[in-house]
């Protein structure tokens, strides 16, 4: 939160599908800045996700537009590729690749989109498992990882990219109680590491430990956004109280 | 080989039973042949299918309402029309104005038969195995493809680096089975005069006016390829599916 130069700004986001008569994102406005941890909580359907896999055009949002450091992403005419090596992304179910080991997993995409040397990229790859604590795993196949493994090697694949935000959908949510936590202490330390990050969760108590700031969504509304000690200290909508009441 | 003691085995047996294979020690040598040449035409059909029916396929996924519509057409023709029907227009109607050398292969493969022989069951066998590959490009995740996109790999990048590699997995049992059905297939090509196994057990039985021996050794041997086969198709398939996780 040191400085508040907006990375991505996002104005009246709208989503809809079956011709308009779903609407998954309906005029969702927010500005993430460098260094923000953005948490992103709401029931299921709530557009959460939606609105995370906006972010990086993963979901073509049906109107509204995204600055990302500056440029229009929306715009038919940008290369999303050249952006989206910019934006790591993290999955509920890791979406690993298992036809290959943990290294080509994290080299894959620096050789073949950054045109990275493949020693270049495998001593980076090295470095990065040695941080998550897996170091000594990269002949390994993801099938012979356990889930909170395979999330924290999810997790250092997309810093291959030396992306300049993470978004995280649900990262711990299809993982093993007893696992969740490794993952989370990596995500921590990104955190205090100063990387912004977009985090849809339901840990709760990693949006008040960790997060900058907390938005509320409901029914493709943001209806709250505020730090965590004011968005959970003190809720003003009906909404967000009966939600609190039910997740706390 | 005449006069060898089985050759008595069929001595006053009906020209009309199953079981009379009086004409082996004469005509065996044909239906040697004539397996080579099913074989030959069933294997090299669907190999030569592979690389336009992974065309098609990818027409067909394609976003462009075009070429997904070509591709449809294609392989909605194909699959809706009978084989004889397509043999005939192709082997009269496009080998009819290119004339082809009649080279022997192997001694016995007449070329300026087999190979339009080929290119028509290789067009049909390519509309089937189309479907075969969409299905196991479908049949992969889509959060491999969203992992990759993710990471700034092109769509391309995506589909040959992460999406088709797994997808081979998927499909290689089903190609097995299209070889199967391709050697049974195949035998419509006797109609045009092609050497296969069905022609060999055609030309035995007018020969000889033994009716019946000629086809039931004819079934017994497609039996004997096929048979196996599908089971060690299936054998593959069961282990393939044990390592299979995500």
């Amino acid at each position: 939160m040191a400085t508040r130069d907006k990375l991505i700004e996002v104005h009246d986001l709208e989503k809809h599908y079956n011709k308009g008569s779903i609407h998954a994102l309906d005029g969702v406005s927010v500005d993430i800045c460098r260094g923000d941890v953005m948490v992103v909580v709401g029931p299921s359907g709530s557009g959460k996700s939606t609105f995370l896999r906006s972010l990086n055009l993963l979901e073509v949002p049906t109107g509204g537009t995204i600055l990302f450091d500056g440029v229009d992403i929306t715009d038919k005419k940008v290369d999303i590729n050249l952006h989206r090596q910019r934006m790591g992304m993290v999955f509920q179910h890791f979406n690993l690749f298992p036809h290959k080991t943990i290294m080509d997993n994290m080299t894959m995409a620096p050789i073949q989109v950054k045109g990275m040397k493949k020693e270049e990229a495998e001593a980076k790859a090295r470095q990065l498992l040695e941080r998550v604590g897996l170091g000594d795993r990269g002949k390994a196949y993801p099938v012979q990882l356990s889930g909170g493994q395979k999330q924290r090697v999810a997790i250092v694949r997309a810093l291959m990219m030396e992306p300049d935000v993470m978004l995280f959908d649900e990262p711990t949510s299809a993982l093993d109680p007893e696992m969740v936590g490794e993952v989370l202490e990596v995500m921590k330390e990104l955190a205090r590491d100063g990387m912004t990050m977009v985090v849809v969760t339901h840990e709760m108590g990693f949006a008040r430990e960790v997060g900058s700031r907390v938005l509320f969504m409901d029914e493709g509304h943001i209806l709250e956004e505020n730090t965590p000690g004011e968005l959970f200290g003190n809720p003003r909508s009906e909404r967000l109280r009966s939600f609190l009441a039910k997740v706390l | 080989m005449p006069g060898e003691w089985w050759s008595q085995l069929f001595d006053g047996m009906s020209k009309t039973s199953f079981f009379n294979l009086s004409f082996l020690p004469k005509y065996g040598k044909m239906f040697l042949e004539g397996i080579e040449y099913t074989l030959l035409l069933a294997v090299v059909s669907v190999l030569i299918a592979v690389i336009p029916a992974l065309i098609l396929a990818l027409m067909r996924l394609s976003k462009n309402r075009f070429l997904s519509g070509l591709a449809g057409a294609y392989i909605a023709i194909f699959r809706s029309t009978p084989l004889l029907v397509q043999l005939s227009i192709i082997y009269f109607g496009l080998f009819g104005a290119i004339t082809l050398p009649r080279l022997y292969l192997f001694g016995f493969i007449a070329i300026d038969r087999f190979i339009p022989c080929v290119v028509a069951l290789a067009l049909n066998s390519s509309a089937y195995v189309a479907e075969i590959f969409r299905a196991g490009i479908q049949a992969v995740d889509a959060g491999q493809t969203e992992a990759a996109r993710s990471l700034g790999m092109t769509a391309w990048q995506a589909m040959r680096l992460v999406v088709l590699p797994q997808a081979v997995k998927n499909v290689l049992p089903a190609l097995a089975n299209e070889i199967v059905t391709m050697v049974k297939e195949s035998s419509i090509c006797s109609t045009l005069g092609i050497a296969d196994l069905m022609f060999a057990a055609k030309s035995t039985a007018s020969a000889t006016w033994i009716t019946l021996g000629p086809y039931t050794l004819a079934a017994a041997i497609y039996f004997c390829i096929n048979y196996p086969a599908g089971k060690a198709i299936e054998a593959i398939e069961r282990r393939m599916r044990r390592g299979d996780q995500r």
